[in-house]
């Protein structure tokens, strides 16, 4: 009988892995999660869900059929509570936090004696779990609450519909808090370990979406007071240790990564022991299709967006009308004054790629014009020959740094809880320091002779002077600005989901948009139902019919 | 002195046997035997005479006198070949489950990689399927699909098992081939032998002179187009028209157009514009290339065989040299193979011990890349194969897909081979323990090495480039050592009851170890440079282990009472190192009935022209374990990093300190879950037959049905998303039952001269999913809801039914709403009748198995020439033929080339047309999966036509030769595929649907040589 003893090679069991030493390498398995990414099932960045549907961004490549899942997403009507790769993607977040999961019953099971940073790392792990369950919410809203102390065969019990959509904001708000509270503010100086501040503003992030609540029609009802003045408070606590960037650019650039404004990111490396390099797979697709890049063209930037960086004579948005006429063409920007952070943000042809003034976007480096259009996306990819871009044929990227929550994202959090305080008139500093930047950070926005790109013009709002900074004004005036700071960086649609504006927001948009391109034609928004997606059928079934759909795709 | 001998034949019986040749053999005269047996022929004394039929064993006899001949001669001689049953031999009429015995001579002047491939469509309950790629691959299903993971039969060559295939033995070395497909037959084989156990015995050493023999064949394979592309002019057009339907600019991309409104409105194309250069830098002259002619070619294949064969009082051995080299007609595919074999065995101790071997030893090297034909449809035909320097290479221009120039793919990897070596063979001992009591021990070895060395140069075509050269290089070893022991003992009582017992056991181990390194970065891509340590960038390496055992005890009793009453008892008691901890070991037990009624007296008096009637029932159960080496452990595995390009990185490894460079510290992912209940997978089969002859066996046959149920399958379910990384897990989930029939029919007769067979089979089966777990339905084909696999074939079909066209504005408004629908568009069928296309629609459409599999054989020999010819066809399968996708549609995959079908797109010009009018949107979502995309399977092919001629023994005699035979051969002459109705096959062949690799037309010449 001891013929048939065959060992597993090269594995591990479980006894072997409960050490303390163990842990540790648990723990940073379970950061790993945060790059373990691909195009194909899928991505970290929420750039397909987040832009696609919001009205910023077009899926891009080669038709329609190209990763046609996202062409689901992006043009609503022919969505299914079977898309595969939804399926995945909710499945990924659960991959990152089984790991998570597994570092903390690891960890729990040894004493402080043998593990002096044992409640660090749970809360490094906690941090880490909740990061991947907000995300999750963000996209499904109800969602099964998996921790540390359940055993794995009774997760099949475990109900997405176990707690309310306000449950569940509160158990993820208690992660941040448990987190926020036992992380020392410095976490032996390594950047990409959870620590104090982090944990506060993600915290920040989590109670101002907790905040706005939504009835199970995902409307939102009432809009919860307390959980805005924390908001705030919480985001002036990081002012200690964050402070926004000289210049917008250096957000993009690999060289500026882990600066005064980034407060947690993905940590990307390169001629790291790995193949390739742990690069931002995220944007392995949204490279353009010339020589010196070669592949795939997606994630375009909207003719909407586009329209949206153009300013008035006054310097200021223009909230009415920007979308009546396009401005397309490298010569229109000469005229039409713009917000220069279109540049940072947006490829047009004619125009310097990525500061490059001498590397001219043309059309011919575009994968599908006829359907796509005329731009490419800017804030993730980098110069052909920065010292973070790999090759990685057929596709490619960097090893820059994803910010998953920047400081520039948390002032305008906070500025949006005092508007919603009733306190607008405190919100008005903050938007205009992010224009203030915005107004200075045109330096690198030049071409061969040096000579500025665009007509740039962005002026601070001054109340009574060239606006009426009422509550009503603020909420517009703020709501554009998040758009202009963070566009195409995967944030869009769940800011109007919270806001409740989705619905209108989004078929105002393809009313127009269709007309500019075709494949949108068909589309529409569903209110009360595409505010978020489906819970994936697959993992209804697995559950024996124990999970409940979200309203409107029953 | 020439007188009239007269005489009679009769069958061993003494039954009078009729149209039996006879002739003299010194002046060839000849006559034949009339109802009663008897003939007359005129003879001297000192001749001989020569009495022959079809399907009894030919006799000569000396003629001493002028006295009546009266000759017996044994019809059943057919039925006294020997089988190899499993760890013993049998006569073919003592046989009491389902086995089929392949007729080698049919099957050997095919040169082909895989004997296997050569039996397609001619053993009724194999079916195989196969593509034209030059590397033997054959897909081998012993009555369908019985189990829903690996359904590879096992194959026992020379005793020794192994499930690896059959591409590394020389055609020509094998001397038999039978197929046991029964529980009851193959239970002997218990572990491993669920899906059936194919035998296969080599060439062995004769007694008496040394004979050399050798086979000389070469041939030429002809390229099958069977993918039609769009041609530049044609590629325009269709952009053209497809931007005009969507009302979008047509001109865009490397196209421009020149266009008008005619008086309704309608656009009509008058020039498509090519430009003369498609790129700026004017590297790219427009072009005009046939993707599919440039990586096709007519390829040559080639078969030497010399084989020495030397036998005397007390040893006997053959040698064989085989060398088979064939490219395939997809360019940079190929596939050749040396080989070795020597088998030898030496009695010692006047006969009572032998010891012996067979050993091979085989050299196989193929292509890495593969058949690019898939590739051939991303590129558009205005790219050029090379930029205008006739060097540097053509590649895709913006507004086209990112996808690599074939033909660079082919050049750039003709320097990348594939290596193996593969060790083969057993040294056994027979000793007479007694005089009916035998034993014999086998110690056996199948060792596998395979190497590649990987190099992937640098390019630029197109926007596509690649500026780091590198190169991996890869070493696997792998294989299983065997050892088994038998006693076998004969017993005899009374001259009527005879046994065979046997009793055995076996030891099999397996262990396999690779290893891989890489490097980049290379200063000179010449292949003499390239190794890893001339590589000067990043480097790479990883290496894995797995390992098995299998512990085994069997035992078998055959039972034979008058040649009449046949029966067999067997018991295997298999133990296997993957199964948890609680349940290693599994019982196969079997017994089989046989009634030979055909030798009852009542039988025999009455119906005498029946020569053979057997009736056989057998049950059994088999086991099965194809499940991982380690399914059982609950693992954790360090995995510093994965290649992130296609999938996502699973790597265990951060940059926790943000210094972006650099060795990164790492941990550990979860990647299995325990189950120390797992236990054998059973397949319990039921088998009744039945066996017969007719007229002297001028008629035989067999027909089989069975049943088959496996339980307790093992499969590793996919499982709620919530438990993560490593929630994998084996368990044994699942049912199946198989239901099918078998049915073999041969016709022989002719002269002495003139003789022909004709051989027909038929099969088919039916298999239906019995049990899942309840969260693994949804892995299968249904809705989820109410609409399940449960009791349907694992292959089903389910989806929407597409109802044609939308062909006026009336349809589209008559019809249920179905979000983007419009004219021209696919309607599809509102199932539910609810007014609304919507997934509930879905229904099952149909099922993908074949109804039957025929084939027909029929094979003439005239004097010195002879004849065969082999026509086989499926019926009722259905294909998804996905490539449909590309031929009919341009919407699904953008900036490609497309199928010549887009030309005949439904338009208000043409308005008849079954194919939906041109869009670059889907916006109707035809891409779902509908009976758009399902079409008929059936084919009807010419396998093989072969003519041979012996040339005359007396000629050769002269110049020291014992036989020539010439021959010539073609394969695949003919095809007919179901080119009507609703669900007609669109593509060219649909044995090799979807880009498949085509089977070639080719013509064969050969010779055999013995000395």
């Amino acid at each position: 009988e001891s013929f048939l003893d065959v060992n597993p090679k090269s594995k591990l069991s479980e006894s072997q892995i409960a050490t303390p030493e163990n842990a540790e390498n648990l723990v940073i398995a379970a950061y790993s999660s945060l790059g373990n990414e691909n195009y194909n099932n899928k991505t970290n960045s929420l750039w397909p869900y987040g832009d696609l549907r919001s009205g910023d961004a077009y899926k891009g490549g080669a038709g329609t059929g190209d990763m046609g899942e996202w062409n689901l997403y992006e043009t609503f009507v022919s969505m299914r509570v079977d898309v595969g790769g939804l399926d995945q993607k909710w499945y990924r977040q659960y991959v990152a936090i089984s790991r998570a999961n597994n570092a903390l019953q690891r960890i729990n099971a040894l004493s402080e004696e043998e593990y002096p940073k044992k409640t660090i790392r749970a809360a490094e792990m906690r941090f880490l779990r909740a990061h991947f369950l907000f995300e999750l919410k963000l996209l499904f809203k109800q969602i099964p609450f998996i921790d540390e102390t359940l055993p794995p065969e009774e997760y099949i019990n475990v109900s997405n519909v176990q707690y309310t959509d306000a449950e569940l904001w509160e158990k993820i708000i208690a992660e941040f808090r448990f987190a926020a509270d036992n992380l020392p503010p410095d976490n032996d100086g390594q950047l990409g370990r959870a620590n104090q501040y982090m944990a506060k503003a993600y915290l920040a992030k989590a109670l101002l979406y907790a905040a706005y609540e939504q009835n199970e029609k995902h409307e939102v009802t009432n809009i919860n007071q307390q959980k805005l003045e924390e908001v705030v408070a919480l985001v002036d606590e990081l002012a200690v240790r964050y402070d926004l960037a000289e210049d917008f650019a250096y957000n993009f650039l690999c060289e500026y990564e882990n600066g005064p404004e980034s407060i947690f990111a993905v940590q990307n490396s390169l001629n790291d022991g790995t193949e390739f390099g742990r690069l931002d797979w995220s944007a392995m697709l949204n490279y353009p299709m010339n020589a010196e890049y070669g592949c795939c063209g997606f994630h375009q930037p909207s003719q909407n967006l586009v329209n949206a960086y153009k300013t008035g004579d006054n310097g200021l948005p223009v909230f009415d009308g920007f979308n009546n006429t396009d401005m397309a063409s490298a010569a229109q920007l000469k005229t039409q004054s713009i917000d220069p952070r279109l540049l940072h943000t947006v490829a047009i042809p004619g125009l310097p790629y990525k500061y490059k003034p001498d590397f001219i976007f043309e059309n011919s480096w575009i994968r599908q014009i006829e359907t796509y259009g005329y731009y490419m996306s800017l804030k993730e990819v980098v110069l052909y020959d920065s010292p973070c871009f790999k090759k990685v044929n057929p596709f490619m990227s960097s090893s820059k740094n994803r910010d998953i929550i920047r400081y520039d994202d948390a002032l305008l959090w906070k500025a949006e809880a005092l508007i919603e305080l009733g306190r607008h008139m405190e919100a008005l500093p903050t938007i205009n320091r992010l224009r203030e930047r915005a107004a200075e950070s045109t330096s690198r926005l030049v071409d061969a002779d040096g000579q500025p790109t665009g007509n740039f013009r962005v002026v601070t709002y001054q109340n009574g002077v060239n606006c009426n900074w009422t509550q009503a004004f603020a909420r517009q005036a703020l709501r554009w600005e998040r758009r202009l700071e963070l566009a195409m960086e995967g944030s869009r649609f769940f800011d109007l989901v919270r806001w409740g504006i989705a619905d209108s927001y989004v078929n105002e948009y393809l009313s127009a948009e269709k007309a500019k391109r075709t494949y949108l034609a068909a589309s529409t928004f569903e209110k009360n139902r595409d505010e978020f997606f489906p819970i994936p059928l697959a993992q209804i079934n697995f559950s024996k019919k124990l999970y409940e759909q979200n309203y409107g795709w029953e | 002195q020439e007188s009239a001998i007269k005489g009679r034949v009769t069958d061993t019986n003494g039954i009078p046997l009729e149209a039996v040749t006879v002739a003299v053999t010194e002046t060839g005269a000849s006559t034949m035997t009339g109802g009663d047996g008897a003939f007359v022929i005129n003879a001297s004394v000192g001749q001989t005479l020569r009495f022959s039929l079809v399907g009894a064993e030919a006799k000569t006899v000396a003629i001493v006198d002028t006295r009546p001949v009266d000759v017996q001669l044994d019809i059943n001689f057919d039925l006294e070949e020997v089988v190899v049953t499993g760890y013993q031999t049998q006569r073919k009429a003592d046989l009491t489950g389902a086995v089929s015995v392949v007729k080698m001579d049919e099957v050997t002047t095919q040169p082909t990689g895989n004997i296997m491939k050569t039996l397609q469509g001619r053993v009724p309950g194999t079916f195989i399927t196969t593509s034209g790629s030059p590397d033997g691959a054959a897909d081998v299903r012993i009555r369908g699909i019985g189990t829903l993971g690996n359904s590879n039969p096992l194959y026992i060559i020379d005793g020794m098992p192994s499930t690896k295939s059959m591409n590394e033995i020389a055609t020509l070395d094998i001397e038999s081939i039978q197929i046991l497909k029964d529980a009851s037959s193959a239970s002997i084989y218990g572990s491993r032998a669920a899906n059936g156990v194919i035998i296969i015995t080599t060439k062995k050493g004769q007694r008496g002179s040394t004979k050399v023999e050798a086979r000389i064949s070469s041939g030429i394979k002809n390229y099958a187009k069977s993918l039609e592309w769009l041609d530049t002019e044609q590629r325009g057009y269709v952009q053209w028209q497809a931007a005009r339907n969507d009302g979008t600019d047509p001109n865009f991309g490397v196209y421009g157009f020149e266009d008008h409104q005619d008086a309704q409105g309608n656009w009509v194309l008058d020039r498509v514009i090519i430009p003369e250069f498609i790129d700026a830098a004017k590297t790219m002259r427009a072009a005009n290339t046939d993707w599919v002619d440039e990586v096709g070619r007519n390829a040559v294949i080639q078969n030497y065989n010399l084989n020495l064969s030397t036998g005397g009082e007390n040893s006997k051995a053959l040698f064989s040299l085989d060398y088979f080299d064939s490219d395939g007609t997809v360019r940079g595919t190929y596939f050749d193979r040396l080989s070795a074999r020597i088998n030898s065995d030496f009695s010692l101790l006047k006969g009572r011990l032998t010891l012996g071997e067979n050993f091979s030893i085989t050299k196989a090297t193929h292509d890495v890349l593969g058949s690019t034909l898939g590739v051939t449809r991303n590129i558009q035909p205005i790219v050029p194969v090379h930029t205008v320097d006739g060097v540097g290479w053509g590649g895709p221009v913006a507004g086209m897909s990112d996808r690599q120039n074939p033909v660079r793919l082919i050049e750039d990897n003709k320097q990348n081979n594939n290596h193996m070596l593969r060790l083969f063979g057993d040294v056994f001992l027979d000793l007479q323990l007694l005089e009916n009591l035998k034993f014999r021990s086998m110690l056996g070895m199948d060792y596998s090495f395979s190497w590649q060395r990987n190099m992937q140069k640098t390019y630029t075509s197109g926007f596509m480039s690649e500026p780091t050269a590198s190169l991996v290089n890869y070493n696997n070893r792998w294989g299983n050592y065997v050892w088994n022991n038998t006693l076998t003992y004969k017993l005899d009582l009374k001259d009527k009851h005879h046994f065979d017992f046997l009793a055995g056991q076996e030891l099999i181990s397996y262990y396999s170890e690779n290893l891989q390194a890489g490097r980049r970065e290379f200063t000179s891509e010449d292949p003499d440079y390239m190794y890893l340590d001339a590589g000067e960038g990043a480097q790479t390496n990883s290496g894995s282990a797995t390992e098995y055992r299998l512990l085994s005890y069997f035992g078998k009793i055959n039972y034979n009472f008058a040649d009449k009453y046949l029966a067999s008892v067997t018991t295997r008691y298999d133990g296997s190192s993957r199964f948890g901890s609680n349940n290693p070991f599994g019982l196969f037990p079997a017994f089989s009935l046989g009634w030979r009624i055909s030798e009852e007296d009542f039988f025999k008096s009455s119906l005498s022209f029946v020569s053979d009637f057997k009736l056989r029932f057998g049950w059994g159960q088999t086991g099965n374990q194809e499940i991982g080496d380690f399914a059982s452990y609950g693992m954790y595995e360090a995995r510093y990093g994965t290649n992130p390009t296609w999938d996502p990185d699973n790597g265990t490894a951060y940059d926790i300190n943000g210094t972006g460079t650099g060795t990164l510290p790492s941990g550990y992912r979860r990647i299995q879950q325990s189950n120390p209940n797992l236990r054998w997978e059973t397949a319990t089969q039921n088998n009744f037959g039945v066996d017969f002859g007719l007229f002297g066996q001028r008629i035989s046959g067999s027909f089989d049905y069975f049943t088959k149920n496996t339980d307790d399958i093992l499969i590793q379910p996919p499982f709620i998303a919530t438990l993560g990384e490593g929630g994998n897990r084996w368990v044994n989930g699942a049912s199946m039952t198989n239901k099918g029939y078998e049915f073999l029919l041969t016709y022989a007769n002719g002269t002495e001269k003139l003789r022909y067979t004709i051989t027909g089979n038929l099969a088919g089966y039916r298999n239906k999913v019995t049990k899942l777990p309840e969260d693994v339905i949804n892995s299968y084909p249904g809705n989820g809801v109410d609409q399940t696999i449960l009791g349907r074939p694992l292959n089903s079909l389910f989806g929407y039914v597409a109802d044609g066209l939308f062909r006026t504005p009336e349809d589209v408004t008559d019809h249920a709403t179905q979000i983007g629908s419009g004219v021209g568009r696919i309607r599809y069928v509102d199932v539910n009748g609810n007014g609304t296309i919507s997934d509930e629609d879905r229904t099952w459409l149909g099922v993908a198995d074949p109804k039957f599999v025929y084939g027909i054989n029929f094979s003439i020999s005239y004097k010195r020439w002879d004849a065969g010819m082999f026509w086989n066809g499926l019926y009722g399968g259905l294909v998804n033929n996905g490539a449909k996708g590309y031929t009919d549609f341009i919407s699904f995959f953008g900036g490609e080339n497309y199928g010549t079908r887009v030309l005949g797109a439904w338009s208000p010009q043409n308005p008849d047309s079954d194919i939906p009018a041109l869009s670059f949107n889907d916006l109707n979502d035809e891409k779902r999966f509908s009976t758009y995309f399902i079409e008929s399977a059936s084919y009807f092919k010419l396998r093989t036509l072969e003519v041979g001629y012996t040339v005359s023994p007396t000629a050769l005699q002269r110049i020291g030769l014992q036989g020539v035979r010439v021959f010539a051969l073609g394969e695949n002459l003919v095809t007919f595929k179901k080119g009507w109705g609703e669900n007609r096959y669109t593509g060219v062949d649909p044995e090799t649907p979807n880009s498949g690799y085509p089977i070639p037309f080719s013509l064969t010449f050969g010779t055999t040589i013995s000395f």
